[in-house]
């Protein structure tokens, strides 16, 4: 359910002219906003495993000789990270177990766009900018007001999840994520006024 | 010389110090946050980094990781002075912190103009101001804890209470906030007139932006490895 937000994709691939292209077609990609790093070695796999954990990592299978899949899930069992093989050579198909999913190298870079658009579970139908809703609106000027979710669960007689979807939608249509930037955008627009913010 | 006008790529100690800020004005950051002058003639890297005392490994290690395209997880780490690392990232933060922010808030609040008062300038300067003391609390941290932590490990003592990937895990991005600020401004402020004093403040805050984000990833893909390589020689 993700959308429009930077995806982040480790490569581990020795040879430098396969990472290096697989890497320009993924920046290429039109529907995603993917945030590449290269990975070059086993420790620098480790390194990337300890710090911000990528939402993909393509590897491929035989990267330090031979990639265990399995067992490096069981190194990082916390860790919900979609592993797909990167294929240049003919690979037996044992080797390519546990793997969510293949890049090939000849494969199009609309594949590859949909193979991760599937793993990651993106859907990109509603991508165009909408229009907020009058109950929206109002969710805002309430949120400018200093309001909790179970004040403003109360006040519209709805449920507190409700308000949190509605919080959702607002912060995705607008791309502000901030009670501050809301207020900002609130007043511009004047949906409410000055006085009636908490500040 | 002609085909070296955009070289991108890894240089060497032989190369010329002033070829690299002409491929690269980016690189300016660097060397000033290495407390390398400018003024070094025709002297390559190599000498600039030995007249000023700086590590030349280190300061090669930084301006590669810079201008490359792709960001890289470093692992050839051999040679790399993790206290010149680290005086570098404190140098940054004291540019940001001292000067880039400030500076920025100053042409900011000219901008829209904040001493007129009107409630939206008003608004946006708080913001700024919490986006900022957000940093401020970030660099704090690495400051007072991370760097701490990594001196004594240097000198060979190793506190058991804190570990880097405790840091790597939880490092942050800061720039988020700004980009709220940067959308809202481009989005939603309203026109006028003139928008010179506000595209110049905008040109700022995206440079800054991306400043910010190399530094990180500078913190993360770079100064974590080289030490966590020394955590493990320390123990």
């Amino acid at each position: 359910m993700k959308r429009l937000e930077t995806i982040s994709i480790a490569v581990a691939e020795t040879s430098v002219i396969v990472r290096n292209g697989l890497i320009s077609v993924l920046r290429k990609l039109p529907e995603l906003n993917i945030e590449p790093l290269e990975i070059t070695s086993l420790e620098g796999l480790n390194d990337c495993m300890q710090g911000h954990v990528p939402d993909i990592l393509i590897i491929n299978p035989l990267f330090g000789g031979f990639f265990n899949v399995e067992q490096f899930r069981e190194t990082y069992p916390k860790e919900e990270i979609k592993i797909i093989s990167l294929l240049c050579s003919v690979t037996d198909s044992n080797l390519l177990k546990g793997f969510d999913d293949c890049i090939e190298l000849y494969n199009s870079a609309d594949e590859i766009e949909k193979k991760i658009s599937n793993l990651l579970r993106l859907n990109k139908d509603n991508s165009e900018q909408e229009a907020l809703t009058q109950r929206e609106k109002e969710v805002i000027c309430c949120i400018v007001k200093g309001m909790t979710n179970k004040e403003m669960a109360d006040h519209f007689f709805l449920s507190i999840h409700t308000i949190i979807t509605h919080r959702r939608n607002i912060s995705r249509k607008l791309q502000i994520h901030s009670a501050a930037g809301l207020t900002i955008y609130a007043i511009v627009n004047k949906l409410v006024d000055i006085s009636e913010v908490k500040i | 010389m002609y085909n070296r006008m955009c070289k991108k790529g890894k240089y060497k100690s032989t190369d010329k110090m002033s070829d690299l800020i002409c491929d690269n004005y980016n690189l300016l950051q660097v060397l000033s946050r290495f407390e390398l002058p400018l003024g070094f003639g025709d002297q390559t890297v190599k000498e600039v980094c030995d007249t000023c005392q700086v590590d030349c490994t280190t300061f090669l290690a930084v301006i590669n990781f810079v201008s490359e395209e792709n960001n890289r997880m470093v692992d050839n780490l051999e040679g790399i002075s993790v206290r010149s690392l680290m005086n570098y990232l404190k140098q940054a933060h004291h540019y940001f912190l001292e000067f880039q922010l400030p500076e920025i808030r100053m042409k900011l609040a000219q901008a829209i103009d904040y001493k007129n008062k009107n409630e939206v300038s008003y608004l946006i300067m708080k913001f700024f101001d919490a986006y900022v003391e957000e940093v401020k609390k970030h660099m704090d941290y690495e400051n007072k804890h991370v760097f701490k932590y990594v001196e004594k490990l240097i000198e060979g003592h190793k506190d058991e209470n804190f570990h880097i990937t405790r840091y790597a895990r939880h490092h942050d991005q800061i720039e988020l906030k700004i980009k709220e600020l940067k959308n809202i401004i481009i989005k939603y402020y309203p026109a006028n007139v003139s928008n010179n004093l506000l595209n110049a403040v905008l040109f700022d805050i995206f440079s800054c932006e991306e400043d910010l984000v190399a530094h990180c990833e500078i913190e993360d893909y770079l100064f974590v490895p080289a030490v966590r390589r020394l955590e493990k020689e320390v123990q």
